[in-house]
């Protein structure tokens, strides 16, 4: 049987994506822009354009340290001040790269400088120093949906009288490493993502993105209701034809919307079978839920999307306004996919969801306190 | 204090084994062909994970710190014509996918962590805090070459995997206990996994404010 945790509050939250935070990357989802750019795959050293979103300044090119560095300083300057990293109040690092593009830049250059930040045990404890947190510090990585994975542990260690509160912070920076891989794979091409529109060939953007939420068991505005995952464990990169996997991970939230309106923020990359499968399994877990996806403005931002595009999802439910899905054009894949901007006012919550490498997928339930 | 009764433990210490002979002692665990595009890692922990037979109700914690360090060498050294196959194997939890994908075999809930000097203890407490009857505690490291010559790779390759139940039965092997205490001191995953292989007992610190008790019959 699935397992959900018990509802949890969001005493804080924040994002950083090449728009800026998160009450700019709403403003700018509402606009309708678009922060991804074609530019050279593998950065200096060129290669295909393809469609990217970098934080204002930074180059693909890896530097030493990171220039990714300073925005998550900036990022978690918004925190509640505390005593970070000890038992009573961890930190879980979630995401998919931590610094990999340092590896890159080591292998190109022999700079160990550049490595230090390379693998997920070094580059977080780099972090840690700098940050001033204490050791307690986990690390959580299951690709794209690496970020639900620190909110439901946190959750737990909350629920057992473990800890006061938990930080979960993700963040993915993009580098000639990630990028070109997805080139490699094809997923990543010179066509911009249009997420759950039809078209000849699907495609996604990668972006930068970083996030942060501070969970607490009785303290802030917003509310974890329900938290799921699934791994289909089928193939490395697509998911099983029937969708099952998709449905298996929204139907052990469904539940706890019965009776409640809520909206669909999904996981949407731009690529078509697997648009098309969460389309379908969210029309049958959510029936009269409108359908969103963000990633054809801001790009994919890997193992941290599902706690950015949460940030997002609390400005929207914030100011009463949740943006539609962006994307390069073509007909909606069906009638619930929202492409305007739509009021949160009548709903009572949203379910953001995520998917990943290995058929992995995960949702949650948010909505207000 | 959080407890779990061991109920079926699998290790594997390759020690100095050159790594294709550590393939070819385990390909044979596997169907002939698949073992081509595995990773050391994976054959490995798929080797240990594969007599507890984990089911889609049973949620699998990984351990590594390091993960696919071999696969991530060579996909680095593989641009500027960079291989698809070896950035799907390259991340983080790649080793256990290799095996459960190999099987296809879906579980619900799949942990991986990665971590250094606090990794066993954050793995144990994960299995801990899960409320499942009986959870996979796995993990695992594969020597590296160059990067291990940053410091940036293992310097061992190993794997484990242990069945965790929530009740003692006749046939445990042993039981793992976390609880808090005073105290500061930590517990890398090739310490943890010398205790496994060797069914070392042990009572101590293993994190800030924490106590590890392995227990053996």
């Amino acid at each position: 049987m699935p397992e959900t945790p018990a509802s949890i509050r969001i005493a804080a939250a924040g994002c950083v994506t090449p728009f800026g935070n998160a009450s700019a990357t709403h403003a700018a989802l509402l606009r309708g822009e678009c922060a991804l750019h074609a530019l050279p795959v593998r950065g200096r050293e060129g290669g295909d354009a393809v469609p990217l979103a970098l934080l204002p300044g930074r180059d693909l090119d890896e530097t030493a340290p990171p220039s990714w560095m300073a925005a998550v300083g900036a990022l978690v300057e918004g925190l509640p001040s505390g005593d970070w990293g000890t038992p009573s109040r961890p930190v879980f690092v979630t995401g998919s790269n931590f610094g990999v593009g340092g590896l890159y830049a080591l292998r190109r250059t022999g700079d160990p400088a550049f490595g230090v930040w390379g693998a997920p045990p070094t580059c977080t404890e780099e972090l840690r120093r700098a940050l001033g947190w204490g050791p307690n510090v986990s690390i959580l990585s299951l690709a794209c949906v690496s970020a639900h994975l620190g909110l439901l542990e946190a959750t737990r260690l909350i629920h057992a009288g473990l800890a006061e509160e938990a930080l979960v912070l993700s963040f993915d920076f993009l580098s000639p490493f990630v990028t070109g891989g997805f080139h490699a794979l094809k997923i990543l091409n010179s066509g911009f993502p249009a997420p759950y529109r039809e078209g000849a060939t699907g495609a996604i953007g990668l972006g930068d993105g970083a996030a942060y939420a501070v969970l607490s068991r009785d303290r802030g505005d917003w509310r974890l209701e329900g938290q799921s995952v699934f791994n289909e464990m089928h193939h490395f990169t697509s998911n099983r034809a029937d969708g099952s996997g998709f449905s298996k991970c929204l139907d052990s939230v469904a539940g706890s919307t019965r009776g409640r309106k809520v909206w669909f923020k999904g996981h949407g990359t731009g690529t078509l079978d697997a648009g098309r499968m969460e389309l379908d399994a969210a029309a049958k877990a959510f029936p009269e839920a409108p359908v969103v996806g963000w990633k054809g403005s801001l790009g994919h931002t890997l193992g941290s999307c599902g706690l950015v595009e949460m940030a997002v999802a609390i400005e929207s439910i914030r100011t009463g306004s949740a943006p539609g899905t962006i994307g390069a054009g073509g007909a909606a894949m069906g009638p619930g996919v929202a492409l305007a901007h739509f009021p949160t006012g009548p709903f009572d919550g949203v379910v953001c969801a995520s998917n990943a490498f290995g058929g992995a997928h995960a949702c949650l339930l948010l909505s207000h306190a | 204090m959080l407890e779990r009764h061991i109920q079926l433990l699998v290790t594997d210490d390759a020690g100095t084994e050159a790594p294709a002979a550590t393939r070819d002692r385990l390909k044979v665990n596997f169907p002939a062909g698949a073992t081509r595009r595995m990773t050391t890692l994976g054959l490995l922990v798929g080797s240990t994970l594969a007599p507890l037979e984990p089911s889609e109700d049973n949620p699998i914690v990984y351990a590594s710190g390091y993960a696919e360090s071999c696969a991530l060498e060579a996909f680095l050294d593989s641009f500027p014509a960079p291989s698809p196959t070896l950035f799907q194997t390259s991340i983080h939890p790649s080793a256990v996918q290799q095996f459960m994908i190999g099987r296809q075999s879906p579980v619900r809930e799949f942990l991986p962590l990665s971590g250094s000097t606090l990794l066993a203890f954050h793995a144990v407490r994960a299995c801990m805090l899960s409320p499942a009857p009986r959870v996979i505690l796995c993990g695992g490291e594969e020597k590296g070459t160059w990067l291990l010559q940053h410091g940036l790779a293992s310097d061992r390759t190993f794997a484990f995997a242990a069945s965790l139940g929530k009740g003692r039965a006749d046939t445990s092997l042993g039981r793992i206990v976390i609880e808090a205490s005073d105290g500061d001191a930590a517990l890398g995953l090739p310490a943890f996994f010398d205790m496994l292989h060797k069914r070392t007992p042990f009572d101590g610190l293993v994190a800030p404010g924490w106590r590890l008790i392995l227990e053996w019959r």
